[in-house]
């Protein structure tokens, strides 16, 4: 057991056995109030040591800069708690440390919609609520694509933490050597988000050692969900939905969610927006006064009238009202870009006196298509409200320099 | 008044809705045509495409012949 990998890190090159993490923790005399690094299995140590000395720690995503450090009111971000253990800590005891640990709190920080990043607050207990840890999970091996600073990374590491799996660092790197990384040590279970995976791909090998694959944090991919089940054939996938604010909360082998049971009166779903109680939420700025649900900004669409099952379709600020229903472009892009003629698009709004805007898209398409047949495509695929009503042959598609369709 | 017509045409087409053969300056859009409202935006922002002009800009517009006044299409 002392021999186990606890955690790779290629970028660093650097190994970490279990016993490297336990030696460690003993001999740490000082814990950083801020954690602000590249390096993750400091962040890593740091946790544990915050929840185990109930010293209260900030995480914080080394992208933030100077200037926006400053509007989050870090006093002091060279700030240094003193700590010296008391009873030796062995791997045994350690999760019980961790499991025991009464008012722990970690904060991270989202950027919330004004663009401003905001702090949240969580119990240690609730962010590791979602961990299962069984027999069954002892020889999985973690693909890492997470950044360690925000809820996912820290929620993938306290699954593979809990259950004493290897951790492999696959985020912040090539693709070649993701996809080495994965062959070498058989990684068995992959986080991360949609954009990790699409851009990993295509990929002609397959990797049969990966069993698991979850993705959240941006919207659910079709396309890239079925390639992957083609590269990983043995795999499961999982759509997860979670936050900042309230950590995971949903999950579904599809894009379509339903709330369970035991979350009935947790969350619940208002105008076609997900709410979730604040007893979920880290205690946050978020909050003003006695408002018992928080608005997640996260937009639904019912996929029939029992109301149980829902699709999230996007965020508030993306939808485009088209008279009266709202609707997110990269809905329809995502759909146009699974037909075969068609290369790349993009669906924007024009504003129209009879109803408010309508969609156009611009299409970068291989062959002659015509209008008509791209409206036969659409046709009983998406909702009326949602086809493109003018559609422009383009040569090409503006890009950011990050990559992304510039709109 | 033969562009006016293709583009009203094209509209009907991609809706799998029956074309015009004959021009007639009385044919209503939403009863004799049954265009609804997604039907009709699609109709002014093609139109507009074209023509540069937002035919529903002042208000509702029933027929063919209406839309012609606005378009400034007399006797093409």
């Amino acid at each position: 057991m002392n021999d186990k990998l606890f955690f790779y890190d290629l970028s660093v090159r650097k190994k970490y056995l279990y016993m490297d993490l336990v030696s460690y923790l003993n001999s740490a005399d000082c814990l950083s109030k801020y954690i602000y690094t590249t390096n993750f299995f400091e962040i890593f140590v740091s946790v544990i040591l915050g929840i185990i000395y109930e010293k209260e720690i900030y995480l914080l995503d080394y992208d933030l800069s100077a200037d926006e450090i400053n509007k989050l009111e870090v006093k002091d971000l060279n700030k240094k708690y003193f700590v010296k253990i008391k009873h030796p800590i062995t791997l045994q005891n350690l999760l019980e440390k961790i499991k025991n640990s009464k008012h722990s709190r970690i904060n991270l920080y989202t950027s919330g919609t004004t663009g401003q990043p905001k702090r949240i607050s969580h119990d240690v207990k609730n962010i590791i609520r979602t961990v299962k840890i069984d027999d069954s999970k002892k020889n999985n091996i973690w693909g890492f694509a997470y950044n360690p600073t925000h809820i996912a990374g820290i929620q993938v590491f306290f699954q593979a933490l809990f259950n004493l799996n290897p951790i492999v660092n696959l985020f912040g790197l090539a693709r070649v050597d993701i996809l080495d990384l994965i062959d070498k040590f058989n990684i068995s279970h992959i986080s991360a988000t949609p954009t990790f995976f699409r851009l990993l791909l295509p990929i002609t090998r397959k990797f049969y050692s990966v069993k698991r694959i979850s993705y959240g944090g941006e919207r659910f991919d079709n396309s890239v969900a079925k390639e992957l089940t083609t590269v990983f054939p043995n795999a499961k996938m999982l759509n997860i939905y979670a936050s900042t604010e309230a950590g995971t909360l949903l999950a579904s082998s599809s894009d379509v969610f339903e709330i369970k049971n035991e979350f009935k009166d947790l969350i619940k779903i208002s105008n076609n927006e997900l709410l979730v109680h604040v007893k979920l939420i880290g205690d946050s700025q978020l909050f003003a006064g006695r408002q018992k649900w928080y608005h997640t900004g996260d937009i639904v669409e019912f996929i029939d009238n029992s109301k149980l099952k829902f699709r999230i379709v996007g965020r508030k600020n993306e939808m485009i009202n088209i008279g009266g229903y709202k609707v997110n472009p990269l809905d329809v892009e995502s759909i146009l870009n699974e037909h075969d003629d068609i290369l790349g698009s993009r669906v924007y709004a024009k504003k129209n006196s009879i109803l408010g805007a309508i969609l156009i898209a611009d299409i970068l398409a291989k062959n002659n298509l015509t209008e008509k047949s791209i409206r036969d495509y659409l046709n009983g695929k998406i909702q009326p409200y949602k086809i493109p009503r003018l559609i422009n042959f383009v040569d090409k598609l503006d890009k950011t320099r990050t990559g992304k369709l510039r709109r | 008044m033969e562009k006016l017509l293709n583009i009203v045409n094209s509209v009907l087409e991609n809706n799998n809705k029956q074309k015009i053969k004959e021009y007639n300056y009385s044919i209503r859009l939403r009863d004799d045509l049954g265009l609804d409202s997604l039907e009709l935006a699609e109709l002014t922002v093609k139109l507009e495409s074209e023509y540069g002009i937002d035919v529903f800009e002042d208000g509702l517009v029933f027929t063919l012949g209406e839309i012609a006044k606005k378009l400034d299409i007399s006797n093409e």
